[in-house]
């Protein structure tokens, strides 16, 4: 999320709320051809040049967020085409699952150096004596670039006294960690599916809102109106996302409310991944493998695959805590329907994974479940509850900050085998998770625990979230320490076997 | 002066979060220069839904009370030159 593009955020969510609103009243889905009017009334444009454009990109989000593919605009199709296989109350989910919005999209040009205002054609002229390809001469007004000739060094910039010359970026590549972002034959932004592993950080920073992901929510909602089994789980970094006012245990309450059985803390499976890691890291560094890589976030697992396969064993085997927790639901109930909730789009791919289908049925945001409170005319704050949630250790609980996964692995190994030293390496955005595993391919993070993770600050900064970094950070410390457990070796509800 | 931010659900999705985020935001640019600003204190609440789209149809979220006034589809732009004007010496 980018608290500043409140425009973008806002017409996202209300996208979210009117799809959780038709599935929870039971709207006959023709309806959409005529939702983009409901969202942009009016015939003056508020946000781009044209009302029809407007509703056009609307359109596109209505379809993405019930789980249809964009359209392509060189051939004639309705909002509605292909919703009647989308009326289901089962997850039904078709790659790609980032989409560029083409015609949102304004085909911003690729990283480059410009000359502004400020340049006073100074005497001194830095710029031109500092540049090694002479790209830079002084024109009539101002210092001129030659792009044919610069090779982007930075140097001119640098040299500058008025701070005339500015790095300009394209946002969406720029916050690209592994150069998923090409250009299509109009210069648009074009998703590279081979190199992208979903982590959702185009999805917030393009300023056109021109990048988005699809939804699960109208299947969810339908899934909730007919089925019993229905259980949520809520990844660690829900603390304070609702409104200030919302308690923990009344988010769970409200939760319920949708139609949900029971919720369980995702936490809970962080303390069963923490002990699975520990021992895996005492059993097989350095004697198996010469380094370990946590395996909690999807987007850094992925990344290593697609970009360091030889490394990829060397990331634990243990699995997320979305789908350890999913395991204990299951065990608990074997026909369990489970959704997981939580801050990262990158799960919904997870959740298709061979091996972890069968447990994780349904995957939305923070940012989707609020749409679905406000499509319920739920007020989280004004449920009367008073109980106490202790499904999880303050370690388990701190995996949603950066550097919290790697701590409580290292913590709870150490009380294991306490003859271990262990040391620790995180890395929490892609751009640093591949310089990272640079260094481990290198030979240079040999028998250390290293964590990846996709988001700049942990889970916490997840692109499904709604409440800034800070504010969940200091509700996440407070209610960490409100755990009955320490480690997840204290943990009760934790099998014992698993304890040593 | 008492700024009320309402955190009911429709606000809290459209942003009302990221109102106090800014409106708190404020206190330190008043510290950095107190000297411009007069004294009177910037009192800051998050309260439950305070109803007022519950009476209409029209969107109004997020709202934002100061003082008396309240204010319907409420932006930080907004909101803060609101309070810096009443802030002035």
């Amino acid at each position: 999320m980018k608290e500043s593009y409140v425009d973008l955020i806002n017409i996202r969510r209300k996208v979210f709320a009117l799809i959780a609103k038709m599935a929870h009243e039971g709207t006959d889905l023709n309806e959409l051809e005529r939702a983009s009017y409901e969202l942009i009334p009016g015939e003056i444009a508020t946000y781009r040049e044209s009302v029809f454009r407007e509703r056009a990109i609307i359109e596109e989000r209505l379809r993405l967020t019930m789980g249809l593919d964009a359209r392509h605009m060189n051939e004639y199709t309705r909002v509605t085409d292909g919703i009647n296989e989308m009326d289901v109350n089962e997850s039904r989910f078709t790659s790609p699952l980032v989409n560029v919005i083409t015609f949102a999209c304004e085909a911003c040009p690729s990283r480059a150096f410009n000359v502004t205002d400020n340049c006073r054609k100074c005497l001194a002229h830095p710029c031109t004596n500092v540049c090694p390809v002479n790209a830079v001469s002084i024109g009539k007004n101002r210092a001129i670039i030659d792009n044919d000739k610069c090779i982007k060094c930075g140097k001119c910039m640098e040299a500058c006294p008025y701070s005339a010359i500015v790095e300009y970026h394209r946002p969406c590549a720029f916050v690209c960690g592994v150069d998923a972002i090409e250009s299509d034959y109009l210069g648009r932004a074009k998703i590279n599916e081979e190199k992208c592993v979903a982590c959702g950080r185009c999805v917030t920073q393009c300023p056109f809102g021109a990048i988005a992901d699809k939804s699960q929510i109208y299947q969810l909602v339908k899934a909730l109106k007919t089925k019993k089994n229905m259980y949520a789980m809520v990844a660690p970094s829900f603390i304070g996302q609702f409104g200030v006012l919302a308690s923990p245990i009344q988010i769970f309450e409200g939760i319920k409310q949708l139609g949900f059985k029971d919720v369980v803390e995702v936490s809970l499976g962080a303390d069963i991944t923490t002990l699975h890691e520990a021992k895996e890291f005492i059993n097989r560094v350095p004697d198996e493998i010469p380094f370990m890589g946590t395996s909690c976030c999807n987007s850094w697992t992925l990344m290593v695959k697609k970009l360091f396969p030889e490394q990829y064993e060397y990331i634990s085997d243990s699995s997320s805590p979305m789908v350890e927790t999913a395991k204990y639901i299951k065990q608990k109930d074997p026909d369990a329907i489970i959704t997981f909730i939580g801050p990262c789009i990158s799960k919904k791919l997870e959740a298709l994974r061979e091996e972890v289908k069968d447990y994780v049925h349904f995957v939305i945001t923070f940012e989707e479940l609020m749409g679905m409170i406000v499509a319920y005319n739920i007020e989280l704050s004004e449920i009367e509850i008073d109980r106490e949630i202790q499904d999880a250790s303050t370690l388990g609980r701190g995996y949603a900050i950066a550097g919290g996964v790697a701590e409580a692995v290292k913590e709870t190994a150490q009380l294991l085998d306490p003859s271990r030293e262990i040391n620790i390496e995180s890395a929490s955005n892609l751009n640093d998770c591949v310089k990272l595993m640079r260094m481990a391919k290198a030979g240079k993070k040999d028998g250390m625990l290293l964590e990846g993770m996709a988001c700049p600050g942990g889970c916490i900064a997840g692109p499904g979230t709604l409440a800034s970094i800070n504010r969940v950070k200091k509700a996440i410390i407070e209610f960490k320490n409100k755990s009955s457990y320490k480690t997840p070796l204290d943990n009760d509800i934790i099998d014992d076997e698993l304890k040593h | 002066m008492r700024v009320k931010i309402c955190m009911g659900s429709n606000c809290t999705l459209l942003g009302a979060m990221s109102l106090l985020d800014q409106i708190e935001g404020l206190k330190e640019v008043f510290d950095e220069d107190n000297e411009r600003y007069n004294d009177e204190e910037l009192e800051i609440e998050a309260v439950s839904c305070m109803n007022y789209c519950k009476k209409t149809d029209a969107t109004i979220a997020p709202v934002v009370a100061i003082d008396d006034e309240v204010i319907f589809n409420a932006t930080g732009q907004i909101v803060m030159e609101k309070i810096m004007g009443k802030k002035k010496k």
